[in-house]
Protein backbone atom coordinates (compact mmCIF):
# COMPACT_ATOMS: atom_id res chain seq x y z
CA UNK A 1 0.00 0.00 0.00
CA UNK A 2 1.56 3.48 -1.00
CA UNK A 3 1.93 6.19 1.39
CA UNK A 4 -1.15 8.38 0.26
CA UNK A 5 -3.53 4.95 0.33
CA UNK A 6 -2.39 4.62 3.97
CA UNK A 7 -2.73 7.62 5.20
CA UNK A 8 -5.85 10.38 4.48
CA UNK A 9 -4.18 13.27 6.32
CA UNK A 10 -0.53 14.13 6.26
CA UNK A 11 0.55 17.36 7.97
CA UNK A 12 3.97 18.38 7.66
CA UNK A 13 5.93 20.98 9.38
CA UNK A 14 2.77 22.83 10.35
CA UNK A 15 3.68 26.27 11.98
CA UNK A 16 0.99 28.53 13.22
CA UNK A 17 1.67 32.22 14.90
CA UNK A 18 -0.41 35.22 16.31
CA UNK A 19 1.68 37.72 16.55
CA UNK A 20 4.28 36.91 18.94
CA UNK A 21 2.62 33.50 20.10
CA UNK A 22 3.35 30.52 18.39
CA UNK A 23 0.67 28.47 19.20
CA UNK A 24 1.85 25.30 16.66
CA UNK A 25 5.30 24.77 16.68
CA UNK A 26 6.26 22.37 13.87
CA UNK A 27 3.59 19.74 14.00
CA UNK A 28 4.43 16.34 11.81
CA UNK A 29 1.33 13.81 11.85
CA UNK A 30 -0.17 11.21 10.23
CA UNK A 31 -3.46 10.35 10.04
CA UNK A 32 -4.49 6.56 9.14
CA UNK A 33 -7.58 5.75 6.51
CA UNK A 34 -10.14 4.20 8.22
CA UNK A 35 -9.36 4.71 11.65
CA UNK A 36 -9.68 6.97 15.02
CA UNK A 37 -7.02 9.46 15.30
CA UNK A 38 -7.16 10.88 18.68
CA UNK A 39 -5.55 14.17 19.28
CA UNK A 40 -5.01 14.83 23.09
CA UNK A 41 -3.48 17.71 25.06
CA UNK A 42 -4.12 20.03 27.57
CA UNK A 43 -6.37 23.50 27.23
CA UNK A 44 -4.50 25.42 24.96
CA UNK A 45 -1.60 23.25 23.75
CA UNK A 46 -2.83 23.79 20.23
CA UNK A 47 -5.34 20.82 19.59
CA UNK A 48 -8.07 22.81 18.52
CA UNK A 49 -5.65 24.96 16.73
CA UNK A 50 -4.82 21.91 14.49
CA UNK A 51 -8.04 20.84 14.16
CA UNK A 52 -8.86 24.05 12.32
CA UNK A 53 -6.25 23.72 10.09
CA UNK A 54 -7.38 20.67 9.34
CA UNK A 55 -10.55 21.85 7.71
CA UNK A 56 -8.79 24.96 6.20
CA UNK A 57 -10.38 27.69 9.36
CA UNK A 58 -7.00 28.73 9.43
CA UNK A 59 -3.88 29.17 7.15
CA UNK A 60 -0.76 27.97 8.86
CA UNK A 61 2.08 30.49 9.04
CA UNK A 62 4.36 27.97 7.45
CA UNK A 63 4.15 24.09 6.60
CA UNK A 64 1.83 21.77 4.62
CA UNK A 65 -1.02 19.59 4.94
CA UNK A 66 -1.90 17.00 2.53
CA UNK A 67 -5.27 15.27 2.19
CA UNK A 68 -5.41 12.30 0.12
CA UNK A 69 -2.20 13.62 -1.49
CA UNK A 70 -3.79 17.45 -2.17
CA UNK A 71 -1.59 20.36 -0.56
CA UNK A 72 -4.46 22.17 0.88
CA UNK A 73 -2.80 25.25 2.21
CA UNK A 74 -3.46 28.25 0.01
CA UNK A 75 -5.45 26.23 -2.19
CA UNK A 76 -8.80 28.59 -3.32
CA UNK A 77 -12.39 28.51 -2.32
CA UNK A 78 -13.67 26.37 -5.43
CA UNK A 79 -10.64 23.53 -4.89
CA UNK A 80 -11.19 24.07 -1.26
CA UNK A 81 -14.65 23.27 -1.25
CA UNK A 82 -13.97 19.85 -3.64
CA UNK A 83 -11.98 18.89 -0.46
CA UNK A 84 -14.27 19.32 2.07
CA UNK A 85 -17.12 17.66 0.44
CA UNK A 86 -14.56 14.77 1.40
CA UNK A 87 -15.10 16.00 5.03
CA UNK A 88 -18.25 15.98 8.26
CA UNK A 89 -17.73 18.19 11.23
CA UNK A 90 -19.02 17.69 14.75
CA UNK A 91 -18.53 21.49 16.21
CA UNK A 92 -18.44 21.49 20.28
CA UNK A 93 -21.12 23.21 20.85
CA UNK A 94 -22.75 21.38 17.90
CA UNK A 95 -23.19 24.37 15.50
CA UNK A 96 -26.75 23.43 14.69
CA UNK A 97 -28.50 26.05 12.68
CA UNK A 98 -30.84 27.73 15.28
CA UNK A 99 -34.22 29.22 12.83
CA UNK A 100 -34.05 25.76 11.29
CA UNK A 101 -35.54 22.48 12.68
CA UNK A 102 -33.58 19.22 13.54
CA UNK A 103 -34.96 17.65 9.95
CA UNK A 104 -33.67 21.14 7.82
CA UNK A 105 -30.19 21.34 9.63
CA UNK A 106 -29.56 17.48 8.30
CA UNK A 107 -30.86 18.48 4.97
CA UNK A 108 -28.70 21.53 4.72
CA UNK A 109 -25.73 20.02 2.87
CA UNK A 110 -27.92 17.60 0.79
CA UNK A 111 -29.75 20.70 -0.93
CA UNK A 112 -26.64 22.98 -1.28
CA UNK A 113 -24.85 20.43 -3.11
CA UNK A 114 -26.87 17.61 -4.70
CA UNK A 115 -29.61 18.01 -7.12
CA UNK A 116 -32.00 15.41 -5.23
CA UNK A 117 -35.37 15.77 -5.16
CA UNK A 118 -37.08 16.73 -1.72
CA UNK A 119 -38.77 13.63 -1.48
CA UNK A 120 -35.50 12.01 -1.77
CA UNK A 121 -33.94 14.16 0.92
CA UNK A 122 -36.52 13.42 3.30
CA UNK A 123 -35.56 9.78 3.29
CA UNK A 124 -32.26 10.85 3.60
CA UNK A 125 -32.65 13.08 6.53
CA UNK A 126 -34.76 10.17 8.03
CA UNK A 127 -31.73 7.41 7.63
CA UNK A 128 -29.00 9.83 8.80
CA UNK A 129 -31.10 9.85 11.68
CA UNK A 130 -31.71 6.68 12.07
CA UNK A 131 -28.10 6.37 12.10
CA UNK A 132 -27.79 7.98 15.56
CA UNK A 133 -30.55 7.01 17.14
CA UNK A 134 -33.06 10.06 16.46
CA UNK A 135 -35.93 8.77 14.45
CA UNK A 136 -39.25 11.06 14.29
CA UNK A 137 -37.18 14.32 15.71
CA UNK A 138 -37.18 15.62 12.12
CA UNK A 139 -39.31 18.84 13.15
CA UNK A 140 -38.12 19.54 16.51
CA UNK A 141 -36.56 22.58 16.85
CA UNK A 142 -32.83 22.77 18.26
CA UNK A 143 -33.77 24.63 21.64
CA UNK A 144 -35.92 22.29 22.20
CA UNK A 145 -34.11 18.77 22.02
CA UNK A 146 -30.68 18.37 25.03
CA UNK A 147 -27.41 18.91 24.42
CA UNK A 148 -26.74 15.48 23.50
CA UNK A 149 -29.59 15.08 21.32
CA UNK A 150 -28.30 18.68 19.38
CA UNK A 151 -24.77 16.20 19.26
CA UNK A 152 -26.42 13.62 17.87
CA UNK A 153 -28.08 15.57 15.03
CA UNK A 154 -24.72 18.03 14.48
CA UNK A 155 -23.19 14.20 13.84
CA UNK A 156 -25.89 13.51 11.36
CA UNK A 157 -25.67 16.69 9.16
CA UNK A 158 -21.90 15.96 9.44
CA UNK A 159 -22.57 12.19 7.86
CA UNK A 160 -25.46 13.35 5.46
CA UNK A 161 -23.05 13.45 2.39
CA UNK A 162 -21.04 10.40 3.60
CA UNK A 163 -17.93 11.62 3.96
CA UNK A 164 -14.39 9.90 3.89
CA UNK A 165 -13.53 11.77 7.11
CA UNK A 166 -15.47 13.12 10.25
CA UNK A 167 -13.82 15.87 12.57
CA UNK A 168 -14.83 15.53 15.98
CA UNK A 169 -14.06 18.94 18.48
CA UNK A 170 -14.52 17.94 22.14
CA UNK A 171 -17.44 15.76 21.17
CA UNK A 172 -17.88 14.86 25.06
CA UNK A 173 -17.60 17.91 26.36
CA UNK A 174 -20.18 19.39 28.55
CA UNK A 175 -22.06 15.97 28.23
CA UNK A 176 -22.79 13.50 31.44
CA UNK A 177 -20.76 10.20 31.11
CA UNK A 178 -23.49 8.49 29.95
CA UNK A 179 -24.46 10.17 27.14
CA UNK A 180 -20.86 11.35 26.50
CA UNK A 181 -20.08 7.05 26.28
CA UNK A 182 -22.97 7.07 23.66
CA UNK A 183 -21.38 9.29 21.84
CA UNK A 184 -18.17 7.64 21.42
CA UNK A 185 -19.89 4.56 20.76
CA UNK A 186 -21.81 5.94 17.84
CA UNK A 187 -17.81 7.01 17.06
CA UNK A 188 -16.89 3.57 17.03
CA UNK A 189 -19.79 2.36 15.02
CA UNK A 190 -19.89 5.00 12.21
CA UNK A 191 -15.98 4.33 11.72
CA UNK A 192 -16.67 0.82 11.54
CA UNK A 193 -19.90 0.52 9.59
CA UNK A 194 -19.07 3.52 7.24
CA UNK A 195 -15.71 2.94 7.10
CA UNK A 196 -15.07 6.44 8.20
CA UNK A 197 -11.20 7.97 8.91
CA UNK A 198 -11.96 9.93 12.34
CA UNK A 199 -10.19 12.65 13.94
CA UNK A 200 -11.18 13.01 17.45
CA UNK A 201 -9.87 16.68 19.49
CA UNK A 202 -10.40 15.51 23.09
CA UNK A 203 -8.72 16.02 26.75
CA UNK A 204 -10.73 12.52 28.07
CA UNK A 205 -8.61 9.89 28.67
CA UNK A 206 -11.40 7.45 29.05
CA UNK A 207 -13.19 8.33 25.97
CA UNK A 208 -9.90 8.50 24.06
CA UNK A 209 -8.67 4.71 25.91
CA UNK A 210 -11.91 3.90 24.85
CA UNK A 211 -12.11 4.53 21.41
CA UNK A 212 -8.89 5.47 19.81
CA UNK A 213 -6.88 3.25 17.37
CA UNK A 214 -4.04 5.73 17.88
CA UNK A 215 -3.50 8.90 20.30
CA UNK A 216 -1.36 11.94 19.72
CA UNK A 217 -0.40 13.96 22.14
CA UNK A 218 0.21 17.93 21.61
CA UNK A 219 2.13 19.72 24.49
CA UNK A 220 2.82 23.84 24.24
CA UNK A 221 2.37 23.07 20.27
CA UNK A 222 4.58 20.44 19.85
CA UNK A 223 3.78 16.78 19.22
CA UNK A 224 4.65 15.04 22.90
CA UNK A 225 3.74 11.66 21.97
CA UNK A 226 1.76 9.30 18.82
CA UNK A 227 1.04 6.07 19.61
CA UNK A 228 -1.54 3.58 20.34
CA UNK A 229 -3.70 3.46 23.38
CA UNK A 230 -1.50 0.87 24.97
CA UNK A 231 1.64 2.48 24.13
CA UNK A 232 0.54 5.98 25.55
CA UNK A 233 -0.50 4.09 29.18
CA UNK A 234 3.04 2.98 29.42
CA UNK A 235 4.53 5.65 28.50
CA UNK A 236 7.54 7.04 30.44
CA UNK A 237 7.35 10.53 29.82
CA UNK A 238 6.57 12.18 33.09
CA UNK A 239 3.78 14.86 31.74
CA UNK A 240 2.05 12.36 29.53
CA UNK A 241 1.72 10.18 33.29
CA UNK A 242 0.61 13.34 34.76
CA UNK A 243 -2.17 13.94 32.59
CA UNK A 244 -3.50 9.97 32.04
CA UNK A 245 -3.99 10.28 35.37
CA UNK A 246 -5.19 13.85 36.00
CA UNK A 247 -2.78 14.72 39.14
CA UNK A 248 -2.75 18.50 40.10
CA UNK A 249 0.98 18.05 41.17
CA UNK A 250 3.49 16.57 39.06
CA UNK A 251 5.63 18.46 36.05
CA UNK A 252 3.21 21.17 35.71
CA UNK A 253 3.22 22.11 39.03
CA UNK A 254 -0.44 23.56 40.50
CA UNK A 255 1.67 26.29 42.51
CA UNK A 256 4.67 27.97 41.54
CA UNK A 257 7.59 28.40 43.98
CA UNK A 258 8.15 32.19 44.58
CA UNK A 259 11.41 32.12 42.01
CA UNK A 260 9.92 30.22 39.52
CA UNK A 261 7.13 32.84 39.46
CA UNK A 262 9.81 35.63 39.25
CA UNK A 263 11.52 33.93 36.39
CA UNK A 264 8.41 33.75 34.59
CA UNK A 265 7.94 37.57 35.29
CA UNK A 266 11.12 39.02 34.19
CA UNK A 267 11.44 36.67 30.91
CA UNK A 268 8.15 37.99 29.58
CA UNK B 1 0.38 67.26 18.77
CA UNK B 2 2.11 63.93 17.81
CA UNK B 3 -0.29 61.96 19.69
CA UNK B 4 -3.38 63.95 18.11
CA UNK B 5 -1.81 62.99 14.99
CA UNK B 6 -1.05 59.42 15.63
CA UNK B 7 -4.65 59.10 16.69
CA UNK B 8 -6.19 60.86 13.26
CA UNK B 9 -4.19 58.83 11.65
CA UNK B 10 -5.42 55.89 13.02
CA UNK B 11 -9.02 56.42 12.99
CA UNK B 12 -8.48 57.87 9.52
CA UNK B 13 -7.11 54.30 8.39
CA UNK B 14 -10.00 51.97 10.44
CA UNK B 15 -12.53 54.18 8.53
CA UNK B 16 -10.68 53.51 5.22
CA UNK B 17 -9.83 49.52 6.01
CA UNK B 18 -13.65 49.74 7.25
CA UNK B 19 -14.99 51.21 3.64
CA UNK B 20 -12.75 48.87 2.15
CA UNK B 21 -14.03 45.67 3.39
CA UNK B 22 -18.12 46.92 3.27
CA UNK B 23 -16.72 47.33 -0.86
CA UNK B 24 -15.45 43.61 -0.80
CA UNK B 25 -18.53 42.68 0.83
CA UNK B 26 -20.68 44.50 -1.59
CA UNK B 27 -18.50 42.97 -4.51
CA UNK B 28 -18.80 39.76 -3.27
CA UNK B 29 -22.45 39.87 -3.39
CA UNK B 30 -22.97 41.50 -6.75
CA UNK B 31 -21.27 38.59 -8.18
CA UNK B 32 -23.39 35.97 -6.36
CA UNK B 33 -26.32 38.10 -7.76
CA UNK B 34 -24.53 38.32 -11.55
CA UNK B 35 -23.89 34.25 -10.94
CA UNK B 36 -27.85 33.50 -10.16
CA UNK B 37 -28.87 34.54 -13.72
CA UNK B 38 -26.82 31.89 -15.32
CA UNK B 39 -26.79 29.37 -13.02
CA UNK B 40 -28.83 27.34 -10.48
CA UNK B 41 -29.18 27.56 -6.46
CA UNK B 42 -27.01 30.41 -5.84
CA UNK B 43 -29.28 32.69 -3.81
CA UNK B 44 -31.33 30.43 -1.08
CA UNK B 45 -34.93 31.09 -2.20
CA UNK B 46 -36.37 29.98 0.81
CA UNK B 47 -34.29 32.11 3.02
CA UNK B 48 -34.62 35.31 0.73
CA UNK B 49 -38.57 34.64 1.20
CA UNK B 50 -37.93 34.69 4.90
CA UNK B 51 -36.38 37.81 4.88
CA UNK B 52 -39.05 39.27 1.93
CA UNK B 53 -41.65 38.48 4.78
CA UNK B 54 -40.25 39.57 8.03
CA UNK B 55 -38.52 42.82 6.06
CA UNK B 56 -41.94 43.46 4.06
CA UNK B 57 -45.05 42.79 5.72
CA UNK B 58 -44.01 42.51 9.43
CA UNK B 59 -42.44 45.60 9.10
CA UNK B 60 -45.63 47.41 7.40
CA UNK B 61 -47.15 48.89 10.88
CA UNK B 62 -44.32 49.99 12.58
CA UNK B 63 -43.52 52.03 9.24
CA UNK B 64 -46.78 52.93 8.63
CA UNK B 65 -47.62 54.34 11.77
CA UNK B 66 -44.49 56.70 12.10
CA UNK B 67 -45.21 57.57 8.23
CA UNK B 68 -48.48 58.85 9.65
CA UNK B 69 -47.45 61.01 12.48
CA UNK B 70 -44.72 61.98 10.49
CA UNK B 71 -47.16 63.49 7.75
CA UNK B 72 -49.44 65.40 10.53
CA UNK B 73 -46.20 67.03 12.49
CA UNK B 74 -45.34 68.35 8.74
CA UNK B 75 -48.39 69.91 8.12
CA UNK B 76 -48.97 71.49 11.24
CA UNK B 77 -45.79 73.25 11.65
CA UNK B 78 -45.89 73.85 7.66
CA UNK B 79 -49.39 75.63 8.06
CA UNK B 80 -47.92 77.62 10.61
CA UNK B 81 -45.72 79.33 8.61
CA UNK B 82 -47.03 79.21 5.38
CA UNK B 83 -50.10 81.01 6.97
CA UNK B 84 -48.00 83.95 8.13
CA UNK B 85 -47.66 84.38 4.05
CA UNK B 86 -51.42 84.09 3.67
CA UNK B 87 -50.27 80.83 1.58
CA UNK B 88 -52.27 78.25 3.88
CA UNK B 89 -52.70 76.43 0.55
CA UNK B 90 -49.62 75.55 -0.25
CA UNK B 91 -49.82 72.92 3.02
CA UNK B 92 -50.47 70.10 0.62
CA UNK B 93 -47.99 70.67 -2.01
CA UNK B 94 -44.79 71.16 0.82
CA UNK B 95 -46.08 67.83 2.51
CA UNK B 96 -46.32 65.92 -0.69
CA UNK B 97 -43.19 66.61 -2.27
CA UNK B 98 -40.87 66.57 1.34
CA UNK B 99 -42.74 63.01 1.65
CA UNK B 100 -42.06 61.64 -1.81
CA UNK B 101 -38.47 63.29 -2.10
CA UNK B 102 -36.90 63.18 1.82
CA UNK B 103 -39.02 62.15 4.29
CA UNK B 104 -40.06 58.99 2.51
CA UNK B 105 -37.16 57.06 2.20
CA UNK B 106 -35.37 58.68 5.24
CA UNK B 107 -38.08 57.75 7.98
CA UNK B 108 -38.32 54.08 5.91
CA UNK B 109 -34.65 53.53 5.94
CA UNK B 110 -34.23 54.63 9.54
CA UNK B 111 -37.09 53.17 11.16
CA UNK B 112 -35.83 49.71 9.11
CA UNK B 113 -32.03 50.01 10.28
CA UNK B 114 -33.23 50.00 13.72
CA UNK B 115 -35.67 47.33 13.44
CA UNK B 116 -33.98 44.93 10.81
CA UNK B 117 -30.05 46.41 10.64
CA UNK B 118 -30.28 45.41 14.38
CA UNK B 119 -31.35 42.38 13.81
CA UNK B 120 -29.38 40.75 11.02
CA UNK B 121 -26.06 42.27 12.66
CA UNK B 122 -27.30 40.51 15.75
CA UNK B 123 -28.36 37.13 13.95
CA UNK B 124 -25.31 36.48 12.39
CA UNK B 125 -23.14 37.79 15.58
CA UNK B 126 -24.49 35.10 17.11
CA UNK B 127 -23.87 32.38 14.14
CA UNK B 128 -20.55 33.56 14.45
CA UNK B 129 -20.21 33.10 18.14
CA UNK B 130 -21.93 29.61 18.17
CA UNK B 131 -19.80 28.29 15.27
CA UNK B 132 -22.58 28.25 12.82
CA UNK B 133 -20.71 30.09 10.56
CA UNK B 134 -17.88 27.92 10.95
CA UNK B 135 -20.24 25.21 10.22
CA UNK B 136 -21.60 26.78 7.11
CA UNK B 137 -17.72 26.81 5.76
CA UNK B 138 -16.64 23.50 6.46
CA UNK B 139 -19.72 22.01 4.69
CA UNK B 140 -18.16 24.20 1.51
CA UNK B 141 -20.84 26.65 1.57
CA UNK B 142 -19.96 30.04 1.33
CA UNK B 143 -21.45 32.34 4.44
CA UNK B 144 -21.59 35.68 2.29
CA UNK B 145 -23.19 33.43 -0.45
CA UNK B 146 -25.71 31.70 2.18
CA UNK B 147 -26.44 34.52 4.23
CA UNK B 148 -25.58 37.80 2.84
CA UNK B 149 -26.94 37.50 -0.49
CA UNK B 150 -30.80 36.83 0.46
CA UNK B 151 -30.74 39.90 3.12
CA UNK B 152 -29.79 42.26 1.00
CA UNK B 153 -31.51 41.50 -2.10
CA UNK B 154 -34.52 40.81 0.42
CA UNK B 155 -34.35 44.76 1.87
CA UNK B 156 -33.53 46.05 -1.71
CA UNK B 157 -36.77 44.94 -2.68
CA UNK B 158 -38.53 45.49 0.20
CA UNK B 159 -37.31 48.62 1.19
CA UNK B 160 -38.64 50.54 -1.58
CA UNK B 161 -41.96 49.35 -0.96
CA UNK B 162 -42.32 50.10 1.79
CA UNK B 163 -40.58 54.02 1.01
CA UNK B 164 -44.02 53.97 -1.33
CA UNK B 165 -46.17 53.09 2.39
CA UNK B 166 -44.75 55.69 4.40
CA UNK B 167 -44.96 58.17 1.22
CA UNK B 168 -48.63 57.53 0.78
CA UNK B 169 -49.58 57.36 4.13
CA UNK B 170 -47.63 60.55 5.10
CA UNK B 171 -49.57 62.37 2.64
CA UNK B 172 -52.95 61.03 3.82
CA UNK B 173 -51.70 62.67 7.62
CA UNK B 174 -51.08 65.51 6.05
CA UNK B 175 -54.66 65.77 4.28
CA UNK B 176 -56.45 64.82 7.44
CA UNK B 177 -54.84 67.20 9.47
CA UNK B 178 -55.14 69.85 6.47
CA UNK B 179 -58.26 68.97 5.68
CA UNK B 180 -59.93 69.24 9.45
CA UNK B 181 -57.39 70.90 11.56
CA UNK B 182 -56.50 73.47 9.44
CA UNK B 183 -59.56 73.86 7.46
CA UNK B 184 -57.86 73.87 4.11
CA UNK B 185 -60.69 72.72 1.27
CA UNK B 186 -60.22 69.19 0.47
CA UNK B 187 -60.61 69.56 -2.95
CA UNK B 188 -58.10 72.61 -3.29
CA UNK B 189 -55.48 70.50 -0.84
CA UNK B 190 -55.49 67.74 -3.66
CA UNK B 191 -55.46 69.61 -6.52
CA UNK B 192 -52.35 71.99 -4.94
CA UNK B 193 -50.48 68.23 -4.10
CA UNK B 194 -50.91 67.01 -7.29
CA UNK B 195 -49.78 70.34 -9.28
CA UNK B 196 -46.49 70.50 -6.90
CA UNK B 197 -45.55 66.83 -6.81
CA UNK B 198 -43.56 65.59 -10.43
CA UNK B 199 -42.49 62.08 -11.10
CA UNK B 200 -39.20 62.90 -10.77
CA UNK B 201 -39.57 63.68 -6.90
CA UNK B 202 -41.64 60.56 -6.46
CA UNK B 203 -38.38 58.05 -8.54
CA UNK B 204 -35.33 59.87 -7.29
CA UNK B 205 -37.36 58.81 -3.65
CA UNK B 206 -37.28 55.61 -4.60
CA UNK B 207 -33.68 55.70 -5.77
CA UNK B 208 -32.36 57.01 -2.57
CA UNK B 209 -34.11 54.38 -0.41
CA UNK B 210 -32.52 51.99 -3.08
CA UNK B 211 -29.31 52.93 -2.32
CA UNK B 212 -29.97 53.04 1.40
CA UNK B 213 -30.96 49.49 1.88
CA UNK B 214 -28.09 48.49 -0.17
CA UNK B 215 -25.91 50.11 2.96
CA UNK B 216 -28.24 48.83 5.76
CA UNK B 217 -28.03 45.79 4.85
CA UNK B 218 -24.28 45.32 4.07
CA UNK B 219 -23.02 47.45 7.20
CA UNK B 220 -24.99 44.87 9.21
CA UNK B 221 -24.05 41.76 7.91
CA UNK B 222 -20.57 43.15 8.07
CA UNK B 223 -21.05 44.41 11.29
CA UNK B 224 -22.38 40.51 12.05
CA UNK B 225 -19.23 38.56 10.57
CA UNK B 226 -17.12 40.75 12.27
CA UNK B 227 -18.09 39.20 15.40
CA UNK B 228 -15.17 37.52 17.82
CA UNK B 229 -16.15 36.09 21.12
CA UNK B 230 -19.11 36.26 22.89
CA UNK B 231 -22.65 37.89 23.45
CA UNK B 232 -20.36 41.45 24.95
CA UNK B 233 -19.16 41.22 21.21
CA UNK B 234 -22.59 40.49 19.42
CA UNK B 235 -24.10 43.80 21.45
CA UNK B 236 -21.57 46.09 19.82
CA UNK B 237 -22.28 44.80 16.55
CA UNK B 238 -25.95 45.22 17.12
CA UNK B 239 -25.08 48.62 18.13
CA UNK B 240 -22.58 49.82 15.57
CA UNK B 241 -24.75 48.34 12.83
CA UNK B 242 -27.52 50.72 13.54
CA UNK B 243 -25.31 53.80 14.28
CA UNK B 244 -23.16 53.69 11.11
CA UNK B 245 -26.31 52.98 9.28
CA UNK B 246 -28.12 56.15 10.34
CA UNK B 247 -24.81 57.96 10.03
CA UNK B 248 -24.27 56.72 6.46
CA UNK B 249 -27.78 56.98 5.34
CA UNK B 250 -27.79 60.72 6.33
CA UNK B 251 -24.28 61.45 4.67
CA UNK B 252 -25.38 59.29 1.58
CA UNK B 253 -28.76 61.36 1.68
CA UNK B 254 -27.06 64.97 1.66
CA UNK B 255 -24.60 63.87 -1.51
CA UNK B 256 -27.52 62.34 -2.98
CA UNK B 257 -29.73 64.94 -2.98
CA UNK B 258 -26.92 67.61 -4.02
CA UNK B 259 -26.36 65.22 -7.16
CA UNK B 260 -30.04 64.71 -7.79
CA UNK B 261 -30.88 68.45 -7.80
CA UNK B 262 -27.62 70.53 -8.37
CA UNK B 263 -25.41 68.33 -10.25
CA UNK B 264 -27.70 67.01 -12.57
CA UNK B 265 -29.40 68.74 -15.68
CA UNK B 266 -33.63 69.26 -14.38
Amino acid sequence: MSESEQHVIEVKDLVKRFGDLTVLNGINVKIPRGKITVIMGGSGCGKTTLLRHLIALHQPTSGAILVDGTNIVGLNEKDMNAVRRKFGMLFQGSALFNSMTVGENVAVPLKEHTDLSPEIIRIIVRVKLELVGLTGFEDFMPHQISGGMKKRVALARAIALDPKIVFYDEPGAGLDPITASMIDRLILDLSKKLNITSVVVSHEMKSAFRIADQIIILHKGKVLQIGTAEEVKNSKDSYVQQFIQGESEGVIPFKQTSEAYLKGLLST
Amino acid sequence: MKEFAGKTGQSTFFILAGVARLWNLGAAVAGYTLSSFFKKKVIPKEALFRQMVLIGIDSTAIVSLVGASVGTVLALQAAYSLKTFGALMYTGSLVCVAMARELGPLIASIVISGRIGARMAAEIGTMMVQEEVDALTTMGINPIRYLVVPRVLALALMLPCLTVIVDIVGMVGGWAIGTTGLGINSTLYIAKSIEALCLKDIYTGLLKSFIFSILIALVSCHQGLSVSGGADAVGKATTQAVVISIVLIIVVDCLATAVIYYALPT
